[in-house]
């Protein structure tokens, strides 16, 4: 089967060797600037714990210089889906959408070894592919990883071991697709939806609870703190603990410029304060390996479900 | 002993409410051609799908070579099936496409298959080749497997005449080499005249006529005499078919004995005719000569 696979998947094969290359030295061409910049600002001086002055200055000026380029590479999350869309959801879909299926399925190979073979042997060539785009995704991250960290989603999605668990899972994903729809594109249509609605869900709603966030009391009108760490709310409290709402801020702010007085002032005249709920810095690789395996487990289940669902007949 | 090539006991397939075959009961014997007749829809490609484990039955069961093809796929390696178009990968080459069957298949002879492609470039893409070069290479990469039980499902549909003639010689000198059983549904009858020892007639789902070729033709007599009605003729067990033209009346007959009423000329039946009555949809099931006259006689 291996040499099946090979022949019936080398296409895609090519196409995902293209755009790895294609990734690499978009990235070795855009880090040359930013390395550079880097190291003319001696920004590796500004890393905590800070020894130089100067950084509130340069630190910012160097995020807004590549700010652009970050927000870009947000894009990349997608790059798993690719793995869903374009072999995941044709490899069934195809084979009955041409009735190719009556050939393949009656020779001395049974279904079910087809299909597992085919599968596994995809999947390490996706696993592989995965992790290449996300090394070279980490590499190109570096000097940002350091200044600003990678917890949140900017940094979290697309590094480390989650790219492959998310490519792994659309690819489950984009198999059972095919089996159910049966048509190329539908089967696409309804990966795409499924893989962006789990992702969204699990990063909104379940990643910040893998463990109980951290807590930390700041100045009402100091900035959130800590750089590296994945602010999840930050919240403005008068000196009993109250939540303040966005509204009586509002009216703080007002009632002090009418009376002529330094709204920040003023605020800090109150007692309010700001409770920040975060997840640290240092538990990165925690939950990389804890949302991998969710992932990784939920293609487990796609797979369980496919092998239970009954022949396509 | 062996097991019969193809048992089917009640068989039934339902697409969405349309049931394509319903409580077919048939047994194929070992070694023999079986032509698989029927119009249009009559329900012969669903047999052969259910047959080659690429359908499950809605009821009833079916074995091929004894076995279950779906509980146990591993039967489909001794059993060529050749789809209705002949489903193959078109960016493959045929070198390719061989190099697929003899990857996905224990028992595969490249010889057999080989020798059966002589004319065809090996480097040429599976979608360039002509109608009667594809059926080829699909009849090339069933009976490489030296299978036990070969399933073609009109194999001559987009061909020639003179390349479906050259197919079925093909078809039989591999299969007589191999001492296969073969199964082959079409709707041309002449294709299936030419080859088949054993006749399988399917109508509506359901199989409406089985039997050795030679036997079926020994106890079917058309009978043409003037027009009168239809009473007890000696000899004759069941009206098949009752045709009128002017004061002619022609009536193609099973027998069970010598007809001696010298009012009636006997001709033997060939294949096409007989094939052709038991098609026939205005046939009414199990009616016996004397209750067909009350009905027809009037109308």
């Amino acid at each position: 089967m291996a040499w099946v696979t090979w022949r019936q998947h080398r296409s895609q094969a090519f196409a995902a060797f293209g755009l790895l290359a294609a990734l690499a030295v978009t990235a070795l061409v855009t880090h040359l600037p930013i390395a550079s910049a880097f190291d003319h600002d001696s920004l590796s001086g500004c890393l905590p714990p800070a020894t130089r002055t100067g950084c509130d200055i340069i630190v910012p000026h160097f995020e807004s210089q590549f700010g652009g380029l970050v927000t870009a590479t947000r894009i990349l999350a997608l790059l798993p889906l690719l793995a869903g869309l374009f072999v995941g959801a044709p490899l069934i879909a195809r084979e009955l959408e041409f009735g190719t299926y009556r050939f393949a399925w009656t020779q001395g190979v049974s279904r079910r070894r087809w299909l597992l073979s085919k599968t596994l042997l995809l999947a390490a060539a996706t696993v592989v592919a995965a992790g290449a785009a996300s090394l070279v995704l980490m590499w190109w991250r570096s000097p940002f990883d350091s200044l600003e960290g990678r917890m949140g989603p900017g940094g979290f999605d697309i590094e480390g071991i989650v790219v492959p668990a998310y490519a792994l899972f659309a690819l489950a994903l984009g198999v059972l697709a095919g089996l159910v729809f049966r048509r190329t594109v539908a089967a696409m249509t309804a990966t795409l939806l499924a893989f962006g609605a789990t992702r969204f869900l699990v990063s909104d709603f379940v990643r910040p609870h893998f463990m109980a966030p951290l807590h930390r009391v700041i100045s009402a009108t100091a900035t959130s703190g800590m750089p590296g760490d994945w602010v999840l709310s930050n919240t403005l409290v008068d000196a009993g603990g109250r939540r303040i709402t966005a509204a009586n801020e509002e009216l703080a702010v007002v009632h002090a410029q009418q009376a002529g007085i330094d709204p920040h002032t003023y605020i800090l005249t109150l007692g309010w304060r700001r409770i920040v709920s975060y997840q640290p810095a240092g538990r990165f690789w925690t939950f990389q390996l804890l949302e991998g395996g969710l992932y990784v487990g939920l293609a487990l289940v796609l797979v369980a479900l496919w092998l239970v669902r009954r022949t396509p007949a | 002993m062996r097991p019969p090539p193809l048992v089917a006991h009640g068989l039934g397939k339902r697409f969405r409410r349309e049931w394509a075959l319903r409580d077919l009961t048939l047994t194929v014997p070992p070694g023999a051609v079986v032509g698989l007749a029927g119009s249009n829809a009559a329900g012969k490609s669903t047999l052969l799908a259910l047959a080659a484990g690429v359908l499950a039955p809605s009821e009833g069961s079916i074995a091929v070579l004894g076995r279950d093809p779906l509980e146990s796929p591993e039967v489909l390696g001794e059993i060529g099936y050749v789809a209705q178009g002949a489903p193959l990968y078109r960016s493959f080459r045929v070198a390719e496409t061989i190099e697929y069957a003899r990857r996905t298949n224990a028992r595969w002879d490249g010889e057999i298959a080989t020798e059966l492609l002589t004319r065809i470039d090996s480097r040429a893409k599976v979608g360039a080749l002509s109608a009667g070069e594809r059926a080829r290479l699909a009849l090339a990469l069933a009976l490489g497997k030296r299978p036990r039980l070969v399933l073609l499902d009109e194999p001559f549909a987009s061909l020639d005449p003179l390349a479906a003639r050259e197919l079925l010689q093909l078809l039989m000198d591999g299969v007589a080499e191999l001492a296969a059983t073969v199964v082959v549904a079409s709707h041309v009858v002449a294709d299936i005249q030419r080859v088949c020892d054993h006749i399988v007639l399917l109508s509506g789902g359901c199989v409406r006529l089985e039997g050795d070729v030679e036997e079926l033709l020994e106890s079917h007599r058309l009978l043409t005499g003037p027009r009168r009605p239809l009473g007890e003729i000696r000899g004759v067990r069941e009206v098949v078919r009752e045709r009128y033209s002017g004061r002619q009346l022609t009536l193609l007959v099973v027998t069970d004995g010598p007809i001696v009423d010298p009012s009636w000329t006997v001709h033997p039946v060939s294949l096409e005719e007989l094939l052709l009555a038991y098609m026939a949809p205005e046939r009414l099931p199990n009616v016996r000569p004397m209750e067909r006259v009350q009905l027809r006689w009037h109308g």
